[in-house]
């Protein structure tokens, strides 16, 4: 080496300034401490003033890549989250895209694990770990995080809002959230560097997640507002379902003949309801009539009512008399009704010829018999609600119907509409809707009952089915 | 997939399928740094690295991949990737790697044009 030691010959340092400047044309200024860089690696040759402008350029060469790497990096974080906002907004399934946000956290952060956990009313509903549990699911609702989230360097002793942070020494946190309610948490730990050393996260770091979160939170919402929807849509399909197979149950005509004219309606308040009627000719000729209201509403209700409706049809000939295809019936329902739903019932069996009426009410509202003469008479429950209780027993009751008699049989969403007043149709009502209908015929008095509880009810919401059958001599 | 890359390594005379399963970050990167070097020395220039099992990668694996990638076209070499996620591919042709590496869809495609390379 030519001169002092530890000093750089003046020839040398002029003939690389002279590089540096015909390079600097060409690429612009040559970075700070380049110089003496490439007067450090030259003085080490044989003959610096000869090899400097190769040494220089080779130098500058590894100095452009690495820039237009930290470049790359730069395009790939703003792409991330570009695609984040489109391709993973696209994605609806929750699951699929929680490991893509948390691949992608990770990645974007050059970290060695990460975790997500998704909530959803507090309650954690997604939970992704990759390289290890940092922070337990169950903690996730107790973290408590400004929008920045949070940088945690000493995270081998320092837990974050008193949680544990394992497997990482050190990890940045940060909340998804949008419009102030808390969707998730995310956490990536341990950022690499390429000389496989632990870098402590900076502010920058923070503010990178913290727009990944961010729009992450729009997939996550985007996704979940999705799936609700899908479950709406299956349930309303189900319910459609439901609903078509109860309209099957429900008898599409009614018997007729000599003495006997019979007309009923049901109007379920949901697509599914839990009222029942049915008027069908046993072998005798006698006429069986039913009106049942099952407890509870929608799928399962509609599933006992179908129970029911197979379980009269199979017995209507087998039993004895009412009371016999009430405990029949009862039999039945307390065997396959494992959520002690119960029915309530008026079962009938009309003989038009003579008018006799053998009737079993259990647990049911009291019928109204409207005879020729004037008279409104209840006929009360002679029992209590079948599948209810296993040593249930009922009596079979009997009237005579003389001609002109009418009978209205009804469930409690009948007497029990109301009014935006939250006023009761009621009993009295009832009594004298039917009686005012008495000249009409069975299906124009119908008619008109269900028009007086419009009526009455001007709109409002009605809670309970509303059916009701009519009888008449 | 793996937590730490594993690479399994099928060879036929100058070429080699690498296929890689788990995370490319620095170990990851290391790991098929250490299996391509080894290769090199035993006269494989031709090297098809397949992704179909890894789902994340990081920029420093990607600069190790750089630079292997450097190393074998400094050695009249090739290397082309497959089987990359819809994420990795489009981060490996932000990154560059792309310019100087073939991206395809399967192995036997990688292979197929790895082969035919001069």
């Amino acid at each position: 080496m030519n001169g002092q030691p530890g000093t750089v010959p003046a020839a040398l340092t002029l003939r690389v300034r002279e590089i540096l400047r015909q390079l600097g044309e060409e690429t612009g200024d040559e970075p700070p401490g380049f110089e003496e860089r490439v007067l450090r690696a030259a003085e080490g040759l044989s003959n610096p003033e000869t090899h400097a402008p190769q040494v220089a350029a080779r130098l500058l060469a590894d100095r452009i890549k690495k820039t237009r790497f930290e470049l790359n990096e730069r395009v790939l974080e703003l792409e991330s989250l570009y695609d984040l906002g489109l391709s993973v907004a696209g994605e609806l399934d929750v699951e699929k895209l929680a490991d893509e946000i948390l691949f992608r956290s990770i990645s974007l952060t050059n970290s060695r694990s990460g975790a997500l956990h998704l909530l959803d009313q507090g309650r954690v509903t997604v939970s992704r770990s990759f390289g290890g549990p940092l922070l337990s699911p169950e903690s996730a609702p107790r973290i408590e995080l400004c929008s920045d989230g949070m940088i945690n360097n000493a995270a081998s002793s320092q837990p974050i809002c008193g949680e544990p942070v394992t497997n990482c020494e050190k990890c940045l946190v940060v909340p998804i959230q949008r419009e102030g309610r808390r969707l998730g948490i995310l956490v990536v730990a341990d950022k690499e560097t390429r000389e496989g050393a632990v870098a402590d996260f900076v502010p920058s770091d923070a503010r990178l997640l913290g727009l990944f979160a961010s729009q992450a939170a729009t997939a996550v919402e985007t996704a979940r507002l999705h799936r609700e929807a899908v479950e709406k849509e299956r349930l309303e399909r189900e319910l459609e379902l439901a609903a078509s197979i109860q309209r099957e149950i429900l008898p599409r005509e009614l018997p007729e003949g000599p003495g006997l004219s019979i007309a009923a309606r049901t109007l379920p308040t949901r697509q599914v309801g839990g009222d029942y009627f049915d008027a069908l000719r046993a072998a005798d000729g006698s006429l069986v009539f039913v009106v049942a209201d099952v407890s509870g509403k929608g799928v399962p209700a509609a599933l006992l009512v179908s129970t029911l409706s197979t379980s009269v049809h199979l017995q209507l000939d087998e039993a004895r008399d009412p009371a016999d295809l009430v405990s029949r019936l009862h039999r039945h329902l307390f065997r396959f009704s494992r959520a002690r739903k119960f029915v309530t019932m008026f079962l009938g069996r009309f003989h038009p010829g003579s008018g006799d009426l053998d009737y079993v009410s259990a647990g049911h509202n009291p019928a109204i018999w409207l005879t020729g003469g004037g008279e409104i008479r209840e006929l009360p429950a002679t029992g209590r609600p079948a599948g209810m209780f296993p040593d249930s027993t009922w009596t079979t009751r009997h009237i005579t119907l003389a001609r002109g008699d009418r009978l209205c049989v009804y469930s409690d969403g009948i007497t029990e509409a109301q009014n935006s007043r939250e006023e009761e149709f009621g009993m009295p009502r009832l009594k004298e809707v039917l009686e005012a209908s008495r000249q009409l015929d069975v299906a124009g008095a119908l008619e008109d009952l269900f028009q007086e509880i419009t009526r009455f009810a001007d709109g409002a919401p009605q809670y309970d089915d509303e059916t009701a059958l009519i009888l008449s001599r | 997939m793996n937590e730490v890359c594993k690479v399994e390594i099928v060879r036929e005379g100058n070429l080699a399928v690498l296929r890689t399963d788990g995370y490319i970050n620095r170990e990851g990167g290391e790991e098929i740094e250490r299996c391509i070097t080894r290769l090199m020395e035993q006269g494989v220039s031709r090297i098809v690295l397949n992704l179909e099992k890894t789902k994340i990668v990081n920029s420093i694996g990607i600069s190790i991949l750089i630079e292997v990638l450097e190393k074998l076209m400094e050695k009249k070499g090739a290397l082309a990737f497959c089987r990359l996620t819809p994420t990795i591919d489009k981060t490996f042709r932000i990154m560059g790697l792309a310019q100087y590496a073939g991206i395809h869809d399967t192995e036997a495609q990688a292979t197929a044009a790895i082969s035919a390379a001069s």
